[in-house]
């Protein structure tokens, strides 16, 4: 049996970007410690806020949601959590009820809002659509950008001062390497433990932005949390090529994930300054912020001939 | 080369199988023989979570869960 290196007791994770073999207590312990450092480190809540978390029903949204209940209680912030329904038959349906189920459980007012309401399509319908007029895009632009500007819209209708996402170290290097890889310098900017944008966009935090992808999925595990498992059936294409070489990598060299997170944070203060700042105006269409005349969701929407059916979401 | 048995069942998938490795071969060895990078899943070994560098024993029960979902 393998032990501990820090308490002596069975060890269950060998954390090898550290050198240290962890039990279930010690990884708990660590996990839980990473989260509360990033918040005080980054600023990323202070006390008396109001914080919305966006849960999907996965292990890291759900692990995030646990975290920010026991965070909120502590520090006297007002918790809301909000899931976007994007209408994916056999994936979204199966971890909206595990989303709501673990919000019931701490108590957390619970909200959701979905692209059938909002837009009068489903994703499913979206991508077939998108399928028809040979957009070329890929489904997850279509989920990206317009979940990311429901939540946004959520967050502000509840009078939210953050939007908790539950994006962990995997996540973040991905994105990183990503922005790269497309040479997105405005998206790479925007990267880090806290984006706040200018007004009409809820600032979005990042607690999680520091554990990595398993040690999330352990902590669900060992703590016994009620997660949904299963892979999103539209994920492919580059952004599972980027996984795997990362995985790789970080499989044949611990500590590389880290190290691509490290230098782009030395390097994010020079990125933001040489972006150019944008004015924020109203989208022509649905009223949203944005930097252009239409907002990017309207945008893609207008091309598949729908339209943002809802000024309000949260009734 | 004595060899040892072992039951492996992956979380998602119905079926288990039986597969036979080396007497000394620990659970990296067979992630490594079914093509799992170990950063990606989370093994128990008859219902405990282990590290990578655990031996195994013939007649242990193990399971894989895949922890990348990617959404
Ligand atoms: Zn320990
Ligand atoms: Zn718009």
């Amino acid at each position: 049996m393998l032990k501990c290196s820090l308490c002596g007791r069975r060890a269950v994770y060998d954390r090898r970007y550290a050198g240290v073999l962890l039990c279930d207590r010690c990884l708990a312990k660590s996990v839980e410690s990473r989260f509360r450092r990033a918040i005080s480190e980054h600023k990323l809540l202070s006390p008396g806020e109001r914080v919305a978390v966006a849960i999907s029903g996965g292990k890291d949204s759900i692990v995030c949601l646990h975290l920010l209940a026991d965070y909120c209680r502590w520090r006297n912030c007002k918790l809301v959590a909000i899931t976007v329904d994007e209408g994916i038959k056999g994936y979204r349906d199966r971890s909206l009820p595990i989303a709501r189920e673990n919000a019931e459980l701490l108590g957390v007012e619970h909200f959701v809002v979905s692209f059938r309401d909002a837009f009068g399509a489903t994703l499913d319908r979206i991508v077939q659509l998108a399928r028809r007029r040979r957009t070329g895009l890929n489904p997850c632009t279509y989920c990206g950008v317009m979940r990311r500007s429901l939540l946004n819209q959520a967050a502000r209708e509840l009078g939210a001062d953050k939007l908790a996402t539950a994006h962990n170290l995997d996540d973040e290097v991905q994105a990183i390497m990503l922005n790269y890889v497309r040479a997105d310098l405005s998206r790479l900017h925007r990267l880090g433990p806290i984006y706040s944008p200018r007004e009409g966009f809820v600032p979005r935090i990042k607690p999680l932005r520091e554990i990595p992808e398993k040690e999330i999925a352990l902590y669900a595990l060992l703590r016994g949390l009620k997660v949904h498992l299963d892979t999103c059936p539209y994920a492919g294409g580059i952004h599972i090529e980027i996984r795997d070489f990362l995985n790789k990598l970080e499989a044949n060299h611990p500590n590389t994930k880290f190290m691509i997170l490290r230098m782009f944070d030395r390097l994010k203060p020079e990125l933001t300054r040489c972006t150019p700042r944008f004015e924020v105006k109203m989208c022509e269409l649905c009223g949203e912020p944005t930097s252009t005349n239409i907002c990017k969701a309207c945008e893609l929407l207008k091309q598949l001939g729908l339209s943002k059916r809802r000024k309000r979401l949260i009734c | 080369m004595p060899r040892i048995v072992v039951r492996v069942k992956v979380f998602g998938q119905r079926r288990d199988r039986r597969l036979f490795l080396p007497a000394r071969a620990r659970v990296l060895d067979l992630l490594e023989r079914l093509g799992y990078n170990p950063q990606v899943v989370v093994v128990r070994r008859n219902g405990k979570v282990v590290v990578e560098e655990e031996g195994l024993a013939s007649g242990d029960v193990i399971e894989i869960i895949p922890v990348v979902t990617g959404g």
